[in-house]
């Protein structure tokens, strides 16, 4: 399945989440040998991005830890503001991404 | 983290008492597919990136036939754990290059209160340390028996 651009992000902040835990998660006993071809998973991905994107992205993860977050019952899990209902219904079908309005951390929809 | 506080992790809905899948790939997919059937995913294919990612970078097959994929993704809102079990045993490129018998998955949101995500793989580890954990749960067929071990009882 061919992804989008917020399906690409998506699983560009799951790729990060999981270099910056790696450590932590191979102390607990699990075997980690692959950091070097997970790095460049990681660099092939980000290269599928429009660079105005991925700069966006990296900008925000740089100042709030997290660049995009889920959207449960239309409400940011990122600073917990609820979304305006218009934008609900669209950001669960489009494919444009929305942005909270209050944090502004890129939003997915959960449900 | 009390043993009774990671079997409250686990839920009748996500618990397969024998697989139909036969390879790696098949495993994975049947397992997500039970947070799909529960609504707890929307986009399985996400989730699925993410685990193939993961197992780049190390097997989650542990070894003794336990295999524990797990990791966060934005596709999540709750830390959730899926069990299977498959009396015939699957490749799933173990460390100890044997086939995997007892499957969790452990999918979690990009954080979640108290870092629960990561007690839960610490907890996990250690039941397989003992082998007759491992034999009680090969032979395990209903939730309550399954429970019951993970409890420690």
């Amino acid at each position: 399945m061919a992804m989008n651009d917020l399906e690409r992000l998506v699983s560009l902040q799951d790729l990060d989440l999981m270099i910056q835990e790696a450590d932590e998660v191979a102390k607990l006993g699990f075997a980690m040998t692959g950091y070097a071809e997970l790095q460049k998973a990681r660099e092939e991905l980000a290269m599928q991005i429009r660079k105005p994107l991925l700069s966006r992205y990296e900008r925000l993860r740089a100042k709030l830890k997290r660049a995009i977050v889920p959207v449960k019952n239309d409400i940011c899990l990122g600073c917990f503001l609820r979304q305006p209902t218009s934008l609900a219904a669209r950001g669960r079908e489009d494919e444009q991404i929305f942005t909270c309005e209050n944090c502004g951390r890129m939003l997915y929809w959960l449900d | 983290m009390l043993k009774s506080e990671l079997a409250s992790h686990f839920n009748h809905a996500l618990f397969i008492p024998e697989l139909k899948a036969t390879n790696k790939e098949a495993v994975l997919k049947e397992l997500l597919n039970l947070f799909v059937q529960e609504k707890y995913i929307r986009n399985p294919a996400i989730v699925l990136e993410m685990l193939h990612q993961r197992e780049t970078l190390g097997s989650t097959g542990i070894g003794k036939g336990v295999a524990i994929p797990h990791g966060r993704t934005v596709a999540a809102s709750d830390v959730l754990i899926a069990f299977a079990k498959s009396s015939a045993g699957i490749e799933f490129g173990a460390i100890d290059n044997k086939p995997v018998h007892l499957f969790f998955m452990v999918i979690a949101p990009p954080n979640d209160e108290g870092n629960v995500y990561l007690q839960i793989l610490g907890s996990l580890m250690p039941i397989f340390n003992n082998p007759e954990n491992c034999k009680r749960l090969m032979a395990v067929e209903s939730f309550e028996e399954f429970i019951g071990i993970i409890s420690g009882e």
